[in-house]
């Protein structure tokens, strides 16, 4: 292999190797080299220093009411009443989900493949063009009526004017 | 092998707090309180502001259930919040606060938990200046590389992973973990 140090190359070996977490593999091609090569040697030496003296450094115990005091907090988080609502029927939301959605693609399917009269537009426009040529025509025959009316006088006021 | 099981457990317990199972929140807890206090102690090396950095870590987690997708390993979402408010915190308290206390506990440090030990007074203050050294050479690092070092030494977590915590790549978490332990190997080279 070759030397960590010189190629740059997998200089983290050096590193598992000291703490003893390479793999057999490499560690067996490590112990060669570490024979042979005394800078790597000397690195893989003082790094077992270094990993012994961290390993010696345990941090004080998690004080007794660390739960406690968590669970004091989160009860101070503000919920929204929709959540407070609903978080009961959290739990049977999941299975419920997919049942659901198989449900409304079938009925969507139904309603997409049922032919309706109605819903054929070429008929609904004849009607519509039908039913205003009617409205159109009656329209004009009431004008034509009320032109006339108003055209004829009455019959009352013709005979107070000859008076 | 023993990695993925433990991400599918892991995230499968979150997504049960997802879906309002306060019980697996108290199994993930139970799981990571330890981890997740000693690590953020070693960084900030503060027993009140670590336990109060890891409570709002798990607060965050609890908080973050609804939106919560096992993007990735539930760990490194862990320790990436824990490491983001221990860097934030640092950055915050380095320039004022933290140098305070770092030189007043380095007076203080070594008599501090003297009594509390079975051991003998002379084998004790020999364990404290040690561990004291040690402190005092981690706390000396930047804090990133600092961060690397508790993760891969303590918490045994891969490169990738380690990357990923702190958005960089592999090859970047190597370089930093051998400059950060090249730095120890010449402070601590006086220790057996």
């Amino acid at each position: 292999m070759n030397c960590p140090i010189k190629s740059q190359e997998n200089t983290d070996w050096l590193l598992e190797y000291s703490a003893g977490r390479l793999d057999s593999e490499h560690a067996a091609l490590m112990a060669r080299h570490l024979e042979t090569c005394p800078e790597c040697a000397r690195i893989v030496h003082a790094q077992q220093r270094v990993w012994n003296a961290l390993s010696q450094w345990e941090p004080e115990p998690v004080s007794a009411d660390f739960d406690r005091r968590l669970y004091r907090k989160i009860d101070a988080q503000p919920a929204s009443w929709i959540d407070r609502l609903f978080r009961p029927l959290r739990p049977f939301w999941r299975p419920v989900v997919p049942l659901a959605a198989a449900c409304l693609l079938i009925v969507a399917g139904v309603v997409l493949h049922t032919p309706r009269a109605s819903l054929n537009p070429a008929d609904s426009q004849v009607r519509v063009e039908n039913t205003s040529a009617e409205q159109v025509e009656r329209t004009l025959d009431d004008m034509q009526m009320l032109r006339e009316l108003a055209v004829t006088p009455a019959p009352e006021e013709s005979t107070s004017k000859s008076m | 092998m023993g990695a993925s099981a433990a991400l599918d457990y892991d995230a499968e317990l979150m997504l049960r707090v997802k879906d309002g199972d306060e019980a697996s929140f108290g199994l993930l807890l139970d799981k990571y309180r330890a981890s997740v206090s000693h690590f953020l102690y070693r960084m900030v090396q503060d027993q009140g502001v670590s336990e109060e950095l890891a409570q709002e870590v798990f607060l965050r987690v609890y908080k973050s259930r609804e939106t919560y997708e096992p993007a990735a390993k539930f760990t490194t979402w862990l320790f990436r919040i824990a490491t983001h408010l221990a860097l934030n915190w640092l950055r915050d308290e380095k320039n004022e606060r933290a140098q305070e206390r770092l030189d007043q506990s380095t007076e203080d440090g070594p008599a501090r938990e003297v009594a509390d030990r079975a051991a003998t007074v002379e084998q004790q203050m020999v364990y404290e200046v040690k561990v004291e050294e040690v402190r005092c050479a981690v706390a000396a690092l930047p804090d990133k590389q600092r961060a690397a070092v508790l993760m891969h030494k303590y918490e045994e977590m891969e490169y990738s992973q380690i990357a990923k915590v702190l958005s960089c790549s592999e090859s970047a978490v190597k370089s930093l973990l051998f400059r950060a332990y090249e730095t120890l190997r010449v402070r601590l080279a006086h220790m057996a």
